[in-house]
This record gives C-alpha cells, structure tokens and sequence, in this order.
C-alpha cells in the first residue's frame, strides 16, 4: 500500500521481456545460455514475488497430521501413512498441495503450465 | 595452463609414453563439468588427447581421477565404447591435481541436441539398441574384481542399499524433504527381491554419451560407479526426468524402450520401473545439494542456484509415479 508501483513482479517481468527480446539477440551465441539462465530465474523469481502466501495453512494441516516438516518427514519414513493407515489420503492431498504450490513458483510446466 | 605446468606436463609425458620427442602442440580447455576439468591435447605425430583433471571444488560423493582412470580400463576391456585410457598421474606437484590422459574421440554428447536428432547414432532405433548392447557390456562386469576394490563390498541388496543410502544423503541435508520420504517409503514397500550385482555406471544418460552419425562413440563420465542392480542403469537412462523434454522417447528421449531392451538381452521391467522412480529421487536429491553448494556460499554459481527449482518440478513426478504404482 505505501511502497511504489510498479512491484517486484512487474519490474522483473519487464526486464525479462527486454533481456529476451533486445539483448539475447544481440548477444555473441556462447553467451546466449547464460543470458536465458538470467531469463530463467527471473521467471521464478517474478512468480515467486506475485505468489499468496500458502505456506501457513499447508504448516497448520501438516502439524494436525504429524507436527513440524522434520516430524512430517520421519512420520512418512517410519510407515504412518503407508496405504491402508487412516491418514494416507490426507497426507497424499498434503504432499500434493504443497508441491503443487512450490511447482508455481519453481516448474509450472511440471503442472501442465507455463 | 602456465609455461611451467606445460613443461612438466612434456616432461611426464615422454616418460609415460616412452617417446623423448614428445612435444604439446596445443592445448585448450575443453567445456568440463562442474566437477572435472577437460583438455584437448594435440600431441606431436597427430596424436589427440585428453587429458581429465580435478576442478578446485569436487563433489565428495565421485571417484578420484585414479579411480576413474581404472573404471576406464575395466570398461574397455570389457569391450564398452569408451576412449582408450592411456597414461595415470597420481603426482599433484605436476599441474597441480592429479589427472589422465584418454585418446580423444569425436561425437556429440549435447543432450538437448541428440534428442532432437532423428541421426544422431544411426538413428534413434538403432542408437537405443547400440545403448542396451553398451549397458549389458558394462553389466558383464562383475565383483570381486581386484582392481576396482575402491568400490568397496558389493551390497548383498542393492535396492534395499539404495533406499538406505538416499536416507542417509536426506539425513546430511539442510531441509526435510517429505516428498523424496514419500517416494523412498514407496520404494521400501515394494522392493524387489536382490539380484546379483554388477558394475552400475551409474550415470549412463543422454548428455553423458557421445554419438555421430554412425553409432555411439564414447560412454563418458564413470565416476558415480559402483556395485548395483543392472536394471539401476537402464532405469537411470529411462527415467522422464532425463529425456530432456522428448517424453515420448523413453529410452532417454532418444529412441524406443523395446529397442533398448532388444539391445540388452534380458530385461525385468518391474524393476527397470522401480529404479525409474529411483531415479527421480536420487536426481532431486542431488539437485538439492548442487544448490545448497550456491547457498552455502562454497561456490556462488547461477545454474547450481537454478538446479534447485527443479527439485518441485521432480516431487511432482513423484507423486505422480507413487500414486500411479499404489493404484496397480
């Protein structure tokens, strides 16, 4: 509300577009891998940027389930929810969320996107 | 390399090879991975090198350059298409690492590149039946062999070792990660009964074999090796996290699954599937630490920062995989 527009997704989407469009093409070709390395993390870092906070919510149903992601993980480890345990399906749709939510930021093709 | 490494490197060199005269006529780094470094070397008389040495930083979980160089002659004896390996220095105060000389071979190895070629290897049916023939080549060799003792005991379930030594690479990192836990868990569930063991490249995947035209010229980078179940590797080179985007191509997004296996005789599935999500975890697994060399600040580097984005995109296929595997 009071820092100034335009924000850290906008700003970053429009120096990715003059990074692809004006300079890639100007670029010698060996540098050209590096240039879309730098167009790459841009990309995640602008997603990132426009991203709600998911985090909070997936944390509270994770420490419903078993307790911190170190608890959520061992639990996982030591057979909890195996197929067949009460809470499988809910920490299926856990682990399916919270990747789905981390795949937006990080690989959006991965989910069908992008 | 400096006039003085140059010098001693000349000096080593006629020694090894048996030939006062030998002269270096050129030498030029050659794109290496993050971990090794490559040299094309021209030597008096036509003859083309490499020479392979230790970047600065090395992962702790690959062979020394010793330990490669034996691999390398285990390989070639056994008939695999790799550079013939030549000469071994283990003496550091030479150029400063130790390294070895190999006969340079041409190709590609590009992986994006080779996946778009309807030629590269003779084409992509005959390039996944030439990859099956390498594979079973290298899964002729077999423990205990004295000179690859640095691979240590043979495990007596390799799958079941496997599952322990990703827990074990969880265990050393920063951040839980109760996707690869899911998947691992999965994997111990289902777990096919031991096999007997062979040499594992380990890393045998498009980008990391070099083709022309013709067929395969060279199986390179050796140094994750171990003793393992055989259908480790084909999974490795199956898994769709490394077909580099031509998804439809199984075999490494370069050819058909059936023609690998036609290559390489006899074939379990089941257990080329069951490595196949190995592979997804063990690759997630590795792209966490490469990224964690970024933010540890052990070595500021943007593509090693990028690897790790590609860890979500990898649990995703994970739990696809399980999911798809519990529902059989």
């Amino acid at each position: 509300m009071l820092s100034e527009e335009p924000e850290a997704a906008d700003l970053l989407a429009t120096a990715r577009e003059v990074l692809l469009n004006e300079l890639l093409p100007a670029l010698p070709p060996d540098k050209a891998f590096a240039a879309r390395m730098v167009a790459n993390a841009m990309a995640i870092a602008a997603r990132d940027a426009a991203q709600d906070a998911w985090e909070p919510e997936t944390l509270a149903r994770m420490a419903a389930l078993a307790g911190d992601p170190r608890a959520f993980a061992a639990a996982i480890r030591a057979g909890r929810f195996d197929p067949g345990t009460p809470d499988h399906g809910a920490a299926a749709a856990l682990l399916d969320d919270l990747t789905r939510a981390r795949c937006v930021v990080s690989a959006p093709r991965a989910l069908g996107k992008g | 390399m400096d006039e003085a490494r140059r010098a001693r490197l000349t000096d080593w060199l006629r020694a090894a090879s048996g030939d006062p005269t030998l002269v270096i006529e050129k030498m030029a780094l050659l794109s290496g991975g993050a971990i090794q470094q490559n040299w094309a070397v021209d030597v008096s008389d036509g003859r083309a090198w490499v020479l392979r040495t230790d970047n600065a930083a090395t992962l702790a979980v690959s062979h020394g350059r010793a330990q490669e160089f034996a691999l390398l002659r285990a390989a070639f004896a056994a008939g695999v298409t790799v550079p013939e390996p030549l000469f071994l220095c283990e003496d550091a105060a030479v150029t400063g690492a130790p390294f070895f000389l190999m006969r340079r071979v041409a190709g590609t190895a590009a992986a994006h590149r080779v996946v778009k070629s309807e030629t590269l290897g003779g084409g992509r049916e005959a390039c996944v039946r030439a990859l099956g023939r390498e594979l079973a080549r290298i899964h002729t060799i077999r423990p205990p062999r004295v000179d690859l003792a640095f691979l240590g005991e043979p495990p007596v379930d390799a799958c079941r070792a496997f599952v322990a030594d990703q827990r074990a690479a969880l265990d050393r990192q920063r951040t839980p990660r109760p996707v690869l836990e899911w998947g691992l868990r999965h994997l111990e569930r289902t777990a096919p009964p031991p096999v007997p063991v062979t040499l594992c490249h380990n890393d045998f995947r498009t980008g990391n074999i070099m083709l022309d035209e013709q067929g395969v010229t060279a199986v390179l980078d050796w140094e994750f090796s171990l003793w393992g179940d055989p259908h480790a590797d084909l999974g490795w080179l199956c898994a769709k996290c490394w077909r580099f985007g031509s998804d439809a191509q199984e075999a490494g997004g370069i050819g058909p699954r059936a023609a690998l296996y036609e290559g390489y005789g006899e074939v379990d599935d089941a257990r080329v599937r069951w490595w196949e999500l190995g592979a997804h975890i063990r690759w997630a697994s590795i792209a966490v630490d490469q990224a964690e060399r970024h933010i540890s600040g052990v070595e500021r580097n943007l593509e090693l920062a990028l690897t790790g984005h590609m860890v979500p995109g990898l649990e995703w296929e994970i739990l696809r995989m399980v999911e798809a595997r519990d529902a059989e």
